[in-house]
């Protein structure tokens, strides 16, 4: 298991079968070694705010990458969006939604609360592999990032 | 007349004077001066009281006249008030009818509003139910969009791994199954998006704008070129007038008739044929895309356009049957028609009319 100071990919779905989907997808990109998993919205923000069950983390040393499901269980993905890009601890991370939802609405809120790319999950597996890979190459290598 | 009172003192006084002064002078004597006294003094008191007399019957024939005429102008004046009486009388009356009928109508006005206003309850309710519908038909796309992709997902992956990480331990007939199970995934994944899209259109507000329909035609007909699998395509496009509607949906329409008509010109083997044309009908400008693919039996004519209707299996053409009901909703919406005409291995007509401009919904 990954050291909770050393997770680079915040991974946050609460669908198993995605989470498998989406590590596979990951592995298979060797973008997968440090990648800690939150299945729903609360337990993503004591992860990435070192409270409740993680308080033996250090907010400094977060995620370099978060990968945002929308609809999640206790609090809900844009809650989890709101709360890291209005701390100013926790702002600079990368979020990247990734969910099945195409609605403009979602979309729109998204944005508006300054996340930093949408992804629509494909049906398609393969074209879902290479989303993945899209941006695990372009937020963990090409992109400059603050960390 | 008062003024007689002093003459009757002064002119006595006055002549008695006289007398004396002519007696004293020597012109007469004693008693011819007392009779020149009183012959005088009746003189002019005769000669006063005449004048009086005239004064008095001119005054009092003045006085005549004045009265008879006050009479006249009297009787004049009472006729006058007699008739205005009448007339008075008169719009009264018809004033009073005119407020009895005022009052009917203000009654009925009343009445009328009463009906109005129990209209208006029931159409808010309504309103209020619609907007209820509506906001679960949203939440329930929304729930169809969302929850309803992840299992395909699902499906559609773990096959994938299963064919990947199992691939020695399949035969061909065991990778052939799978695949199967993929297409019909994806085949479910585009039906999904298809109903959503048609379900959206119904609530989506139309933006009318001037389109050029010429340059969206070559443009939705460039992009879909890319796709084109090798066939050989022949494209024309006459010049379109100008139409008013929203462009997104618009687009919509003319890319789905031109995917189709692509989509049907792919057996021919010599070179397929897609024509874009118009002509004007009256208020309306009309569309068509003709293309000399495989066609369809006339007696199906009025399936074409329902949703999920298809005249092919899924074997033959791929596709899910909103194509063309998509057209027909949003043409419908746009205040226009949508038809069609084809014969069977000669190809098919597929028209649809646009109010001229200015006229849309």
């Amino acid at each position: 298991m990954t050291d909770m100071n050393e997770v680079e990919i915040l991974l946050i779905e609460d669908n198993p079968s995605d989470e498998e989907l989406t590590q596979r997808a990951l592995r298979k990109n060797n973008i997968a070694n440090r990648l800690h998993v939150a299945r729903d919205g609360a337990e993503a923000l004591e992860f990435i705010f070192a409270t409740g069950a993680y308080t033996g983390r250090k907010v400094e040393n977060g995620p370099k990458l978060i990968l945002l499901d929308l609809k999640l269980p206790k609090v809900d993905g844009l809650e989890v969006l709101k709360r890291v890009k209005t701390d100013e601890r926790t702002m600079s991370i990368p979020v990247v939604v990734l969910t099945s939802s195409k609605e403009e609405r979602d979309i729109v809120d998204s944005y508006k609360l300054g996340v930093n790319s949408y992804i629509v999950k494909p049906v398609d597996f393969d074209k879902f592999v290479e989303a993945v890979a899209q941006l695990g190459i372009y937020w963990l290598l090409l992109n400059q990032s603050l960390r | 007349m008062r003024r007689i009172l002093p003459f009757a003192l002064i002119v006595p006084l006055a002549i008695g004077w006289l007398r004396l002064r002519g007696e004293q002078s020597g012109y007469y004597n004693t008693e011819f001066g007392i009779a020149l006294f009183a012959t005088s003094t009746m003189v002019i008191f005769t000669a006063l009281i005449l004048l009086s007399a005239r004064f008095l019957n001119a005054a009092d024939t003045e006085r005549k006249r004045v009265v008879e005429e006050i009479w006249e102008l009297n009787e004049g004046l009472e006729q006058r008030v007699n008739e205005r009486t009448r007339e008075l009388e008169s719009v009264n009356k018809d004033l009073r009818k005119e407020m009895f009928e005022r009052g009917r109508v203000v009654e009925a006005l009343k009445q009328s509003e009463q009906k109005i206003r129990t209209l208006n309850e029931e159409l808010e309710q309504r309103l209020s139910e619609l907007t209820d519908v509506n906001k679960e038909l949203e939440a329930f796309s929304y729930s169809v969009s969302h929850d309803l992709r992840a299992p395909l997902r699902a499906i559609d992956g773990f096959s994938r791994i299963l064919l990947e990480d199992y691939s020695d331990k399949l035969d061909d007939e065991g990778r052939r199954l799978f695949s199967v199970i993929r297409k019909n995934t994806q085949n479910m994944g585009e039906l999904i998006d298809d109903l959503l899209a048609f379900s959206r259109l119904g609530r989506q507000e139309v933006m009318p704008l001037e389109i050029d329909m010429s340059k969206l035609a070559q443009s939705i007909f460039d992009e879909l070129r890319s796709g084109l699998q090798g066939q050989a395509l022949k494209f024309n496009i006459d010049s379109l007038p100008n139409a008013c509607g929203d462009r997104a949906m618009i687009r919509q329409v003319i890319a789905n008739l031109l995917s189709n008509a692509i989509k049907f010109t792919r057996p021919k083997r010599e070179c397929a044929v897609i024509e874009v044309g118009s002509s004007a009908n009256g208020t309306e400008n009309v569309y068509f895309v003709r293309d000399n693919g495989i066609g369809f039996d006339m007696n199906y004519a009025d399936k074409l356009f329902g949703v999920f209707q298809r005249l092919h299996s899924q074997n033959e053409f791929e596709g899910t049957g909103v194509g063309l009901a998509l057209v027909k909703r949003i043409v419908n919406r746009h205040g226009g028609r949508a038809w069609a005409e084809g014969k069977i291995g000669e190809g098919a007509t597929f028209y649809f009319s646009l109010q001229k401009e200015g006229g849309a919904e």
